[in-house]
């Protein structure tokens, strides 16, 4: 019985990378993949900006 | 503080007519590979028709060379028909224009590399496809392609065992 149930899926890989991040990124529409990666560049500088631009 | 507007930045130029495949950060991100990116970084035909449009949208989004903007230098013609890297910012944030990448693939050689993805509203745009960008960044090799690249291996890992 023990081996019809699923093993989890690894959140990390060997070279640690977070492969929960690259499954999630992958369920988005590339639509979406943009959206975020334009949301979070401008959130990242206006936190650098708020900090005094370091 | 100029914000990052890269889906306007790719319509525009769509809009315009231009030639261009999306490399860098972007394409990677359009693949599914979760990296931080701040411009967006084209790889233009250089057909002389195809430089005349990517000027006149360079010229519509006020584009200037980033290094010195006090002195807000345009690209000409001659460097966008050049092999070199013209490093930009425009009113939507900044723009790499590379005339070729690595060692000196160009448009064409990258065209059957690359692929049409739809990224909203029906605007399509032609990116380079992840196991071309993961080639080039093992072959310039720089301290930020060796950090990004275990992470876009590993998307493209997970990309084939979800038939991607």
């Amino acid at each position: 019985m023990d081996e019809d149930i699923e093993a989890p899926l690894p959140d990390y890989s060997a070279d640690g990378v977070d492969l929960s991040l690259i499954r999630w990124m992958l369920s988005l529409t590339p639509a979406e993949r943009l959206e975020f990666a334009e949301d979070r560049a401008n959130d990242i500088l206006a936190i650098r900006a708020l900090n005094g631009g370091t | 503080m100029v914000e990052h507007k890269f889906s306007a930045t790719i319509r525009a130029l769509r809009d315009g007519g231009v030639d261009f495949i999306l490399v860098g950060g972007l394409a990677a991100v359009l693949s599914g590979a979760p990296v931080d990116t701040y411009d967006v970084d084209i790889v233009q035909s250089r057909e002389r028709e195809n430089v005349e449009r990517l000027l006149a949208v360079l010229n519509s989004l006020d584009a200037i060379f980033r290094i010195q903007p006090e002195r807000r230098l345009r690209p000409t013609a001659s460097y966008v028909s050049g092999p070199g890297h013209l490093n930009l910012v425009t009113r939507y944030g900044p723009l790499d224009v590379l005339g070729t990448i690595a060692d000196g693939l160009a448009y064409g050689d990258l065209l059957p590399h690359s692929r049409e993805v739809d990224i909203g509203s029906g605007l399509m745009v032609r990116v380079l496809d992840l196991e071309t960008l993961i080639k080039i960044k093992e072959h310039v090799g720089g301290d930020k392609d060796r950090l990004v690249l275990p992470i876009l291996r590993r998307t493209l890992e997970e990309k084939k065992k979800l038939g991607q």
